[in-house]
């Protein structure tokens, strides 16, 4: 309990300015619809004009951006984005700090085994991820309530925000496990993030070119994309239960690695 | 009673050359010497005891109980101050005395109070803004405010003054007298030969020797240095036991080893300026350990 509170006292400050960060994204990126929206008809007949390629990079590809709830589904990638970078560094420095900050000889001499070292902070990360996301829903629904128009947007909202929540704790612990594994874990935090950029890359070029549909397993952006989720299409099983087995194996690796390293000075 | 008990422990890492087949135990209430230079393997098998580190093979005991297996429960009862201090830099002094405290099931406030007074710490200070001898004091206190039955001190007197070591070896005497067991790593003999009943010498990652400290300098040589009125014949010293004489004008000097009565009969049948006859210290026995192995 003691490691837990401490790791939540640690962290923030580093939730709050992510909290605003995410409040001054919705807000920007909805004002730019308010602007879009004025416009009217000619605009929406610019971005279908421009090249496919370009949409799909973008990724307003199959959004109706006329609509606020579309426009949001487009905003909503940027949006993952930060929440998946936040959580891959969240959960590798969680784990990596202790040996970065030379602290380990305090805290691992202490009578707690390392996994409840682990829990504890792995459970304060969770937190941090939760906070992160409520942050987000509460901005959005604020926001967007005042750009909708009578739309219904708080439901799609919210099954947005759970597909982000999968998307948050399947980085994390992509962030914890290689913090557990590499012999130098300083390093984790920038792998973690490299591993997120490159899977998003691969979605992007999933969505340029069909032939190479079959790798959308391989990058965690494709499991639950806006474009699906929306409008009631829902979560398919298959990603959910790839989720939910890719998080427990990951937290798995984690524990399992963690517990028989030599911890560095 | 051993406090602590390590059997052929074994590390290494890669190319590095870690700690081979360490043995050696540290009985209850004993202040324990763990002496050698830098890079000897001091540390690893420390860091190795409070299971930090695994080993490649070997095991080790600590109040009986295996040090990695039993890891949480053997910690309850050691303190530990490691050779370099670090901590969470953005933390007040107390708030991570309180953190530490907050570990060990028992209320350690007075005994921080105490100790941080004894230290002349102030607990109001933030850690980042702690000098080098002052981050010291915070390792010091938060190693001993839980009364631990085992202090385990990896070269714990870098950084501290003089005035500040003398009143941490009094608090480690007093800790002794209380029944806590000390383990005290270091590469100063000095202090070693001060506070400690017996060492461990350790080179290259192997033991040495574990002695007493008293049996040490028995064992070991006396220096003789005489002044005479005219230069001495070499030979005139040429019984056993004596080393590396040295005849330079009127000042004879050698090491001996051996019955003493036979050198001063020497020494009373001959005309003499001047008499010096040393205890070698511990650094020249150490360094003696040392040459032999080399």
């Amino acid at each position: 309990m003691n490691i837990y509170l401490k790791e939540l006292k640690s962290h923030r400050k580093s939730i709050i300015f992510w909290s605003i960060g995410v409040f001054l994204m919705v807000v920007s990126g909805m004002t730019k619809y308010d602007a879009y929206s004025t416009s009217g008809q000619s605009m929406t007949e610019l971005l279908e004009d421009l090249p496919k390629s370009l949409r799909a990079v973008f990724g307003f590809s199959d959004f109706d951006l006329t609509k606020a709830s579309g426009f949001y589904g487009m905003l909503f990638l940027y949006l993952l984005l930060m929440a998946t970078i936040h959580a891959a560094m969240l959960g590798a420095t969680i784990i990596a700090k202790e040996e970065r900050d030379k602290t380990s000889e305090f805290l691992f001499v202490k009578p707690v085994s390392r996994n409840k070292i682990i829990t504890a902070k792995l459970l304060a990360a969770f937190t941090n991820l939760v906070i992160f996301n409520l942050a987000t829903f509460v901005s959005s629904i604020v926001i967007l309530g005042r750009y909708s128009d009578g739309e219904a947007v708080n439901g799609e909202i919210a099954i947005l925000m759970a597909a982000m929540f999968f998307m948050q704790v399947l980085f994390m612990v992509i962030g914890s496990a290689l913090a557990a594994i590499k012999k130098r874990p300083k390093s984790a935090a920038s792998l973690a993030t490299g591993i997120l950029l490159l899977t998003y890359i691969l979605s992007v070029v999933i969505d340029l070119n069909e032939d190479i549909e079959g790798l959308k397993y391989l990058t965690p952006f494709k499991y639950f994309e806006a474009k699906n989720v929306m409008y009631g299409g829902g979560f398919e099983a298959v990603f959910v239960i790839l989720s939910v087995v890719l998080i427990v194996g990951l937290s798995i690796v984690t524990y399992v690695f963690f517990r028989r390293r030599d911890l560095n000075t | 009673m051993n406090v602590i008990e390590i059997n052929n422990l074994t590390k290494t890492y890669g190319k590095a050359r870690g700690i081979s087949d360490v043995s050696f135990n540290v009985e209850e209430g004993e202040i324990f010497g763990f002496i050698g230079p830098n890079g000897a393997g001091k540390s690893t098998t420390i860091r190795t005891l409070l299971s930090l580190i695994y080993p490649t093979s070997g095991s080790a005991t600590i109040f009986g109980k295996d040090c990695i297996k039993d890891a949480p429960e053997i910690k309850k009862h050691i303190g530990y101050l490691p050779s370099e201090v670090f901590y969470y830099d953005n933390m007040k002094v107390k708030d991570l005395l309180k953190y530490s405290a907050s570990f060990y099931k028992k209320d350690c406030s007075q005994r921080i109070k105490e100790l941080a007074e004894i230290m002349d710490l102030d607990l109001n200070k933030k850690i980042d803004d702690l000098s080098l001898g002052n981050k010291k004091k915070v390792g010091i206190v938060q190693g001993l405010l839980h009364s631990p039955k085992l202090i385990i001190l990896d070269e714990p007197t870098s950084g501290l003054d003089p005035l500040m070591q003398q009143k941490f070896f009094e608090l480690l005497e007093e800790e002794n007298k209380k029944g806590a067991t000390i383990l005290f790593s270091s590469h100063i003999l000095t202090e070693v030969q001060r506070l400690c009943n017996r060492v461990a010498i350790i080179k290259e990652g192997k033991i040495v020797t574990v002695e007493k400290i008293s049996t040490l300098k028995e064992n070991t040589y006396k220096k003789f240095k005489i002044e005479t009125k005219a230069p001495l014949d070499p030979n005139y010293f040429n019984i056993t036991g004596v080393n590396k004489l040295e005849v330079k004008d009127n000042i004879t000097s050698f090491l001996y080893r051996g019955n003493i009565n036979l050198v001063m009969k020497k020494i009373a049948e001959m005309e003499i300026v001047n008499l010096w006859i040393e205890e070698p210290d511990l650094e020249e026995i150490f360094m003696h350990y040392y040459e032999k192995e080399a």
